[in-house]
């Protein structure tokens, strides 16, 4: 009994502290920025973690300035649109490669997986002599479809785990019940499948969020640059003046839709809805 | 209510044959069991008649409206899974509904119907609890209670006792049949198992690798079954299966020989044919001293090997030698342990009052009209 509670008192004190210093690890330089978005311009360079004086200036700055405002529209936009057409469109897919019978099945997941181990990079100078000839540069479009490129195999990968888990049957009691087959896939697959759908759909809008490489490369004005791309251009308030009390302030912005989106549907992930379907 | 009318259906998946010409008709209101081991084809007629699969040959008609190519939603047929298959993300009272939405019933035309069906099938407490809050039982009476709702031309259940303990299973069995006279309902009910398809249905259809062997009421498949699968899959404990012969005009079996049975109206071209003979359990009696002379019976001693106490009966294996007769080839897929090298064991269902102990000598008797005699190569019953 005591070598039990002992060992329990070792181990909780193993994964309380291991998971302590990985928590602090990873949020010290958020941290670091949170401060910095908070200090005055003055006190930007006095090494103190917590600032002298809280302002918000940074924070006005960066919201008076036409340049950050349209940028977060576009940002909202372009990741947004990414993410449902990319779900959509890897939900019709994963649906057909789980549940229908055709030839090439197989090469279309592969296929997939390729293109999402394909370095972007390498893709960037084609992509942008491309787009100035058909116009799509510095446009959302031209944004866009990059993004659904490489966040669609993605969504198709994890979106077919989940289609995988759901029991065939109830398809097939809906379809005797009197649905359609568009019927049953939006009213009993696509609930069921909800879990799936958040995790695909959190994940390409980080990814289309978070990039910083398409968006600098193709994209000039504000009339398709990206938060990621915009901090880059940001200039001080005199030019003898380093631009870092905005960078962080717009760092900060941009990482707290991320945060609330995580936050809101994180227990729509976990819960396991299917639990109960069939005999338990 | 319908009849379900099957001509000449045929079911092939590339180059594996289901379902080879099921050619029968399942009458208005009648109670119709598929029975047959796991994988004759059973559960894909089923799906065939209620359209989630496609026919590759022949037709389906309901009421004489052709069916066959119509969607699964349109043929107005309800179904219970093996799974149940309820939808896990809605209540019970959402589940009950859902198929009454679709048809786009009225508010309260489906209040009315979900009360009424939840009353029958007493899940008027459960209606706002989700499936995951449900037991087994439970669980499996929202799937009825979601086919009867929509008060389909017929019920077409696959299994649905399979995944209940065997108490509720016997509990569930009885509430079905009960459901089934009180709707009047005609139902397709699929199972393998034949003390459910003896007890619930009207007519049985035994089917086997494809195909169905014989149709018939259970009494019928009990005492006169089609062939030696019939003869062993319909009966519990088994009938028991003996290797025989013709001599004379007399059945000469390893233990003992007797009147051929009645008329048979054998034709056999080979007098030398191998034949099987079958009897049931209880038909293998004890011999007690105030018998009548039993002359014309099959008399014979054996030795009680094991004696199973099952308080209204017992029964009991016994162990005979078949040394001068050729192993019998009965259908592998029974099932029936057939003894090991020339010996063979036989049931017998006999009275517990008798007191028979492991290891006693008895005498039995065997009344040759409750002998089956089955051809050797392929298996027909060809006593009539």
């Amino acid at each position: 009994m005591t070598i039990r509670e002992s060992g329990n008192l070792v181990e909780r004190l193993f994964w309380g502290i291991g998971s302590a210093l990985v928590v602090i690890y990873s949020l010290l330089p958020v941290a670091w920025i949170v401060s910095l978005s908070l200090k005055r311009s003055a006190d930007l360079g006095d090494n103190r973690f917590i600032p002298h004086v809280i302002s918000l200036e940074h924070y006005q700055a960066i919201f008076h300035d036409p340049q950050f405002s349209a940028a977060l529209g576009n940002s909202i936009g372009i990741a947004g649109i990414s993410t449902l057409a990319a779900v959509i469109l890897g939900m019709f897919t994963a649906y057909a490669v789980v549940r229908l019978e055709f030839p090439g099945r197989r090469l279309i997941m592969a296929g997939a997986l390729s293109i999402a181990m394909f370095p972007p990079v390498s893709i960037i100078g084609p992509l942008f002599n491309m787009w100035r000839t058909f116009g799509l540069y510095d446009t959302w479009a031209g944004l866009i479809l990059p993004y659904m490129t490489f966040t669609l195999p993605l969504a198709i990968w994890t979106l077919s785990a989940f289609f995988r888990e759901i029991p065939w049957d109830l398809e097939k009691a809906a379809r005797v019940d009197g649905a359609t087959p568009m019927q049953a896939f939006l009213r009993v697959i696509t609930p069921l499948a909800a879990p799936g759908v958040f995790t695909a759909a959190i994940l390409v809008f980080m990814f289309a969020w978070n990039d910083f490489l398409f968006a600098i490369s193709l994209t000039s004005t504000n009339d398709a640059r990206t938060v990621p791309a915009a901090i880059a251009f940001f200039t001080g308030s005199s030019r003898f003046e380093q631009p870092t009390g905005s960078i962080a302030a717009a760092s900060v912005v941009v990482t707290i839709p991320i945060i609330i989106l995580v936050l809101v549907f994180q227990r729509r992930i976990v819960a396991g809805l299917t639990s109960g379907a069939v005999k338990g | 209510m319908a009849e379900i009318e099957l001509k000449n259906i045929a079911k092939r998946f590339a180059d594996i044959i289901a379902v080879k010409c099921a050619n029968f008709t399942i009458r208005n209101g009648e109670f119709f069991i598929l029975v047959g081991p796991s994988g004759c084809g059973k559960s894909t007629l089923l799906n065939m008649i209620v359209g989630l699969e496609d026919v590759t040959e022949g037709e389906i008609l309901i009421d004489g409206q052709q069916v066959t190519k119509l969607d699964p939603k349109d043929r107005n047929m309800a179904m219970v899974f093996q799974s149940y298959a309820i939808y896990p993300h809605m209540t019970v009272r959402e589940n009950m509904t859902f198929p009454l939405k679709l048809a786009k019933m009225s508010e309260q035309e489906i209040g009315k119907r979900v009360e009424k069906a939840a009353q029958i099938l007493e899940l008027e407490e459960l209606l706002d609890r989700r499936p995951a809050a449900l037991s087994g039982g439970q669980r499996q009476r929202v799937a009825m209670g979601r086919a009867i709702v929509r008060e389909p031309r017929a019920f077409l259940l696959d299994e649905p006792l399979s995944n209940l303990d065997a108490k509720l299973r016997v509990q569930m069995r009885i509430e079905i049949a009960r459901l089934q006279r009180r709707l009047g309902t005609t139902t397709v009910y699929v199972t393998h198992d034949q003390t459910e398809a003896m007890t619930l249905g009207d007519r049985i259809a035994v089917m086997r690798k494809g195909e169905i062997l014989q149709i018939g009421m259970p009494r019928e498949l009990y005492d006169h079954p089609a062939d030696l699968f019939v003869a062993g899959f319909i009966g519990s404990p088994p009938m028991n299966f003996l290797p025989a012969r013709l001599d004379g005009g007399r059945l000469e079996t390893p233990v003992g020989t007797c009147e051929l049975p009645g008329d048979p109206g054998i034709n056999l071209q080979d007098k030398d044919e191998e034949l099987v003979i079958g009897f049931r359990p209880e038909h293998l009696r004890l011999i007690t001293d105030h018998d009548d002379d039993p002359a014309n019976n099959l008399n014979f001693e054996a030795q009680a090997d094991i004696v199973e106490w099952l308080g209204a009966d017992l029964i009991v294996y016994f162990n005979v030698t078949t040394e001068d007769f050729d192993a019998m080839a009965l259908p592998q897929d029974l099932e029936i342990q057939s003894g090991n090298g020339s010996q063979r064991s036989l049931i017998a269902r006999i009275d517990p009052d008798t007191g028979i102990k492991e290891g006693d000598t008895v005498k039995l008797f065997l009344d040759p009209k409750d002998i089956r005699i089955f051809q050797g190569r392929d298996g027909r019953n060809i006593t009539s």
